[in-house]
């Protein structure tokens, strides 16, 4: 499951592109090896970015991974439900599940960004 | 069994040098859940087996073990330790009382030839100290349904806590005791090695739920209870774990023994239990800080507790530190500070008896 309209990152996160802004999230594949969510921090609204930088984290029951700002720029959103519900990245990683929404400053950098055959190519998804 | 698990898409890890299933499709919180208030069915067969046999094997168990065989009837089985001589914790151990002459002990896996080791060299003449590893595995059933699945395949369930029975299942032979890692009332089932993939097989046609270790890992921690290499280990005294209940202290000896009665009175560092007052996973080797911010202690084991639905710990803490059950402790979490309530375990009701 990757969807065809997503970009993608080698860290397994996906980010939607909508004009000036982005939506981050992680994909299916990433939440299925992560097992049940129980935890995410994620970066507040305001903080200003870099690509790639550490902005937060993903707890499962089975351990913790970093969440990285695919390409640098503001934090203009995030997903409050995921507080009560960080289950929501288990059971819709591309939609409910998403994680926070960046104002690019530099939109070059999106050309750095995986589209889902090469996402697919790189989990090993045919 | 190995297949019998990739079967049900189980996620493997190494543990105590065994390849074993830590979770399978339905992930830990269903797996958990199911322990709580169903029933879960948890191949445990890494487990060690040893037995100890010979005139009076069950006196030499109790001059080196630390708690009373005294105390229980053949038919019974009890929780105890096996210390080192300065009061370090080899293993922790259920042992079955078979017989005045044959005592089953089942260690952790990965401690099973150390114990084994050391009963060995102090056996005296006509007592024999056998690795039975392979030839019997451990099948836990756990939850408020597992009478119903044992009477399904027609086992005994009305025994008492910590009482075992021999028994039968079609014509394979099954040691069970109501005994139990979870916290609710359940069984340990143990038949002969080759015949586990059929026992399996029957308690999850009775509707048994396969359960990894994982779950496992997440219901002891909710109740509070060692796990050797984190609450218990060579550096972590039966005294400093609160795990005093399983030492004999009116026995004249066993390992530790001069070691434990001295530290009994004050032990440098006790275990408690934390619970997260605000969002987030504690986890082991965290830090423990007071009001002041200065270290006092450090987690032994920390999860996100399914069913409280927040993070729990548990924590060795300096008794210098003064620290009371309600207070207040901060958890180091990568940088980020973690609220936490000092409190006495379980942190959820018990239902084992």
């Amino acid at each position: 499951m990757t969807p065809e309209q997503l970009k993608y990152t080698p860290d397994h996160e996906w980010i939607a592109v909508n004009g000036d802004t982005v939506r981050v999230g992680i994909t299916d594949f990433a939440q299925d090896q992560l097992g049940d969510v129980v935890f995410v921090q994620v970066p507040e609204v305001g903080a200003a970015v870099g690509a790639k930088d550490a902005v937060g984290e993903v707890e499962s029951t089975k351990s913790v991974s970093e969440i990285y700002a695919p390409v640098g720029g503001e934090v203009t959103a995030v997903n409050e439900a995921l507080n009560d519900s960080p289950e929501l990245i288990n059971s819709d990683p591309f939609g409910d599940g998403w994680m926070f929404e960046l104002k690019i400053t530099n939109p070059a950098e999106l050309g750095e960004l995986l589209d889902a055959e090469g996402y697919r190519a790189l989990t090993g998804q045919a | 069994m190995h297949d019998l698990h990739a079967s049900l898409d189980a996620t493997f890890a190494p543990f105590g040098g065994w390849e074993m299933p830590i979770q399978y499709k339905t992930g830990v919180v269903a797996e958990h859940t199911a322990v709580r208030e169903n029933a879960g069915i948890f191949d445990v067969s890494h487990l060690g087996k040893v037995r100890v046999a010979g005139p009076g094997a069950a006196g030499f168990v109790n001059r080196c073990l630390t708690n009373d065989l005294g105390r229980i009837a053949p038919g019974k089985a009890q929780y105890t330790l096996c210390c080192t001589e300065t009061g370090g914790t080899v293993d922790d151990i259920i042992a079955y009382l078979v017989s005045p002459d044959d005592v089953f002990l089942v260690p952790n896996a990965a401690n099973t030839a150390e114990v084994a080791r050391r009963l060995v060299a102090a056996a005296p003449e006509g007592i024999s100290v056998t690795d039975e590893h392979r030839e019997h595995a451990v099948l836990a059933v756990q939850g408020p349904r597992s009478a119903e699945l044992l009477k399904t395949l027609g086992l005994p369930t009305e025994l008492e806590y910590m009482a075992y029975r021999d028994a039968a299942w079609r014509d394979i032979k099954v040691r069970v005791c109501r005994t139990g890692y979870t916290g609710e009332h359940g069984y340990e089932l143990i038949p002969a090695w080759n015949d586990a993939p059929a026992v399996w097989e029957a308690l999850r046609e009775a509707g048994g739920v396969p359960c990894g270790l994982g779950a496992r890992d997440t219901l002891r921690t909710e109740m509070g209870y060692p796990l050797h290499g984190h609450e218990l280990s060579l550096d972590i005294s039966p005294v400093q774990a609160g795990s005093t209940w399983a030492v004999g202290w009116s026995k004249d000896e066993f390992w530790g023994r001069a070691a434990l009665m001295a530290e009994r009175k004050e032990p440098a560092r006790r275990l408690r239990g934390l619970r997260a007052l605000e969002r987030g996973v504690p986890r082991p080797e965290m830090a423990v800080l007071d009001a002041d911010g200065k270290r006092i202690g450090v987690t032994t084991s920390g999860t996100f507790s399914p069913t409280l639905k927040t993070g729990i710990a548990l924590a060795l803490i300096d008794t210098s530190a003064g620290v009371e059950f309600g207070a207040e402790v901060t958890l180091d979490v990568r940088g980020r500070e973690l609220r936490c309530e000092v409190v006495k375990p379980p942190f959820v009701q018990t239902h084992v008896r």
